[in-house]
């Protein structure tokens, strides 16, 4: 039983370790490419039906693309960027909505949600414990006819 | 001719419905056996009808007769096979015909398949419902969907064909109809959801008798969607599958519904559990496939899927609107015969883990929904518009995603009722083994980051869970520890597991690069080397073909290309990808070579594990056909489940 103990923990450890090892050492460095990619899948193509800058293939959206790029080698960071298309074709540009205002509720909707239904879920089976509490007792009668049951089916309690 | 073919097989199949409707609501009210048996008719009938204007329609196409309407705005001459016959399914109208066509084919298959229980009140009710169903899908196409309104071709006119990005791949002949099925398969368990409660006999025959129509429906909705990923990645050239367009999520959010309901259906079988919320599930799913064509096909929200708006959508939306209303009044009207007597003893049970995972599919759901819609919320309040996008649904989706996982790593292994920590440490050993395994295969092909691990750490555990639960199957039961509803769910897991390593690994490690190459100039994108070897005109019959040729590590040659379209000048690149077990190359043509100028646009994706994505759907499919098998007989129903038991120390736990 203590050894058990001992074997999940270091299950855990390695685990973690694991994870921290992987997490920590340097990923392959990405492309700028990828960068460029990354800011152009949080903007919408404003020519496009509902396609991201990065999905689109549409000449406005490898314009956009090109004009990215010039930002990047102005050496501005992401949130810069984000904040110049912003300005610049309005808010409805980022796909990403913003966390302020009116519009995060998006963001904190789902999350009261679903704290809700985990409280709800929480209450129930506390609910449902306190009910098991007073369980009545079998009664021998009871098991007899069970017993009964299952010696008509040809076995024991299987599956 | 093909006009009134196909107008005369609209008013057959509604006159079937419509004379069906009313001989089983006639028959319900007298009470008389006879009426009621003539379902199968009326249900041959609308079937006949969706099928008389679905050939009709197909004829027109395939001969390009351009006196219908839809053929002079969809087809044309030139559409090769099999594209003029799919050119059916790329607009509104005809994806109404298609969708009948199936609606019929359910009724049919319905009616026949419980042609000795016809005159059963339950199933006359879920006849009802299926003919009201039939009824509305008639009327959108004799009223606002008309696929059969006449045109007055000037001599000589050839139509444009389907929208281009609809011919450029074969999947698309597969794609919709898979979709289809899924949707309108869900009617027949919503038919007899609404039958029960109407009658009032909610034990758990119902479910029962429609348990493997909703399987059939889950596994075709799985394979459209799956299918429609597929297409997604082979024609629109950006190298992913999965944009969270609002067409996808309308197609996604019947799917979570329908998970969700699958698995805490079986607490209602086994217990008697959670009636109201079952049915709930069911009318959820069902609404939510009307509530996904009104949002894609009124054209509220902008969507790529935009080729088949129309006005159709307050059509749709009052259905949806009744189709709710009539839920909730019923369940609600039904209440007291809901209340589930039985309860759930402890959270450490199969039923809590059930009940958790209905939770986080019900807040996937949610999410989506909100986030599909919340553009429209704010634009009624503020009149102002914003987006809602990628990067919102992967943030709040990603957590709900690794809570499955974990779930369906603990979830097997759980017994009914409650368990104890050492029967648990027990039997999670060697699964929770398999999520270090996991993480170290993938540091070992070079994964790092921390979120990619997690998600292959719980997916290691998952699958450890599952293979544990398929061993034990099968050394208990040989080759049927594969069928039946546990042992191909379990399938259906590994399908999951396959498809979220691979959602992880092609997101988190894909390499892009764009560029504009000269002839005989390379590229680089993560250590691959491609050389632009010059380009070349292919001549095809509705089309030429712009093609890059392409060479990939000083080895083989691809070629993408870029499509002109005769009929309507448009342009559409198809990709061409090197496709592997470990990782893809996806090459893009953006701009093909000019005489203006000679450079070609290129764009490079190099992505692990895309192709694990068709392999794990393959695997979903699978699993769900299996679980439909019929597997070991079901427990008898006199088996003493559903009293709670007194703690026992003697007994052994139950495996």
């Amino acid at each position: 039983m203590r050894r058990h103990r001992w074997a999940w923990a270091a299950m855990g450890i390695v685990l973690v370790g694991l994870v921290v090892f992987g997490a920590r050492s340097t990923p392959d460095a990405g492309t700028s490419d990828d960068r460029l990619f990354a800011l152009a899948s949080q903007m919408r193509c404003m020519a496009c039906a509902g396609e991201s800058v990065s999905n689109s293939q549409a000449p406005l959206a490898i314009e956009m693309r090109g004009l990215i790029r010039q930002q990047m080698r102005s050496g501005k960071t992401d949130d810069e960027i984000l904040t110049y298309f912003a300005d610049r074709y309005g808010e409805r540009v980022l796909l990403r909505p913003a966390s302020s205002g009116l519009v995060s509720l998006v963001w904190i909707v789902p999350i009261v949600v679903a704290a809700a239904a985990v409280a709800g879920l929480g209450l129930a089976f506390a609910r449902w414990r306190r009910m098991s509490e007073t369980v009545a007792e079998v009664s021998e009668e009871d098991r007899d006819l069970v017993r009964r049951a299952l010696a008509k089916r040809g076995g024991g309690p299987t599956r | 001719m093909n006009l009134a073919l196909g107008v005369a097989g609209l008013v057959l199949g509604m006159i079937g419905a419509l004379g069906g409707m009313t001989s089983q609501l006639v028959g319900l009210r007298g009470g008389r056996a006879r009426i009621l048996e003539r379902a199968p008719g009326y249900a041959a009938l609308c079937f006949l009808g969706a099928a008389v204007s679905f050939i009709a329609m197909e004829r027109a196409l395939l001969t390009n007769d351009t006196t219908v309407r839809y053929v002079a705005d969809h087809g044309s001459s030139r559409t090769p096979f099999p594209f003029d016959v799919a050119a059916l399914w790329s607009a509104l109208e005809g994806s109404i015909l298609l969708w009948s066509l199936i609606l019929g084919g359910f009724t049919i298959a319905v009616a026949l398949k419980f042609r000795r229980k016809l005159s059963d009140p339950l199933v006359g009710w879920a006849m009802v419902v299926m003919f009201i169903v039939c009824a509305f899908f008639f009327a959108l196409m004799l009223g606002p969907a008309s696929p059969f309104r006449s045109y007055n071709p000037a001599p000589g006119f050839d139509g444009p064909g389907p929208n281009v990005l609809l011919q450029n791949h074969v999947l698309m002949a597969f794609h919709p109809p898979m979709l289809y099925l899924g949707y309108v398969g869900f009617t027949v368990p919503f038919a007899f959801a609404i039958g029960a409660l109407i009658t009032g006999r909610l034990g758990e025959g119902w479910l029962i008798e429609t348990r493997r129509w909703t399987l059939l429906a889950y596994g075709f909705l799985t394979a459209g969607i799956v299918l429609g990923a597929w297409w997604s990645y082979e024609v629109l050239g950006w190298g992913g599958y999965w944009a969270w367009d609002p067409v996808e999520i309308a197609s996604f959010l019947p799917w979570l519904t329908a998970s969700a309901f699958i698995h805490s259906v079986m607490m209602q079988e086994r217990r008697g559990l959670l009636r109201v919320w079952n049915l709930s599930l069911l009318c959820a799913t069902f609404s939510l496939t009307i509530l996904g064509t009104f949002l894609t096909r009124s054209g509220v929200i902008e969507s790529v899927h935009a080729f088949s708006e129309s006005d159709i959508g307050a059509w749709l939306l009052s259905f949806f609107g009744v189709i709710v209303a009539v839920s909730v009044v019923l369940i609600g009207w039904r209440g007291d015969l809901l209340r589930s007597p039985g309860r759930i003893d402890s959270p450490l049970s199969r039923e809590g883990a059930f009940l958790a995972n209905n939770l986080v599919f019900s807040v996937f759901a949610f999410v989506c929904l909100l986030g599909v819609t919340f553009p429209l919320i704010v634009e009624a309040v503020r009149n102002d518009r914003i987006s809602v996008g990628e990067p919102f649904f992967n943030r709040m989706t990603t957590p709900l995603g690794l809570a499955l996982l974990f779930l369906m790593g603990v979830a097997p292994v759980l017994p009914w009722r409650r368990t104890n920590a050492e029967t648990l440490r027990q039997r999670l050993w060697w699964p929770a083994w398999c999520a270090p395994g996991a993480v170290a295969v993938a540091l070992a092909f070079g994964a790092r980051g921390a979120e990619p691990l997690i998600a292959f750490a719980l997916g290691g555990f998952a699958a450890g869970s599952a293979l544990r639960q398929v061993g034990l199957a099968t050394r208990r039961q040989g080759w049927r520890g594969f069928v039946g509803r546990a042992n191909g769910g379990m399938i259906v897991h590994l399908g999951v597991i396959v498809i979220a390593v691979a959602i992880a690994a092609s997101g988190s490690y894909q390499h892009q690069g764009e560029f504009s190459l000269a002839e005989g100039a390379t590229a680089r994108v993560a250590g691959h080397t491609l050389r632009y070897e010059g380009s070349r005109v292919v001549e095809a019959e509705n089309r030429r073909e712009l093609r890059a040729r392409i060479r990939i590590d000083g080895g083989a040659v691809f070629e993408p290309r870029i499509n002109q379209y005769l009929a309507t000048g448009q342009e559409i690149g198809t990709p061409s990808v090197d496709v592997g077990f470990r990782r893809d190359i996806y090459l893009s043509l953006q701009r093909a070579a000019s005489a203006e100028n000679a450079t070609i646009g290129l764009r490079v994706i190099v992505a692990p594990l895309v192709q694990w994505l068709w392999f794990g759907g393959a695997i979903m499919v699978l699993g769900t056909a299996l679980s439909a098998f019929p597997g070991r007989r079901r427990r008898n129903p006199l088996d003493p489940v559903s009293q709670p038991v007194a703690e026992t120390r003697d007994q052994p736990v139950p495996v």
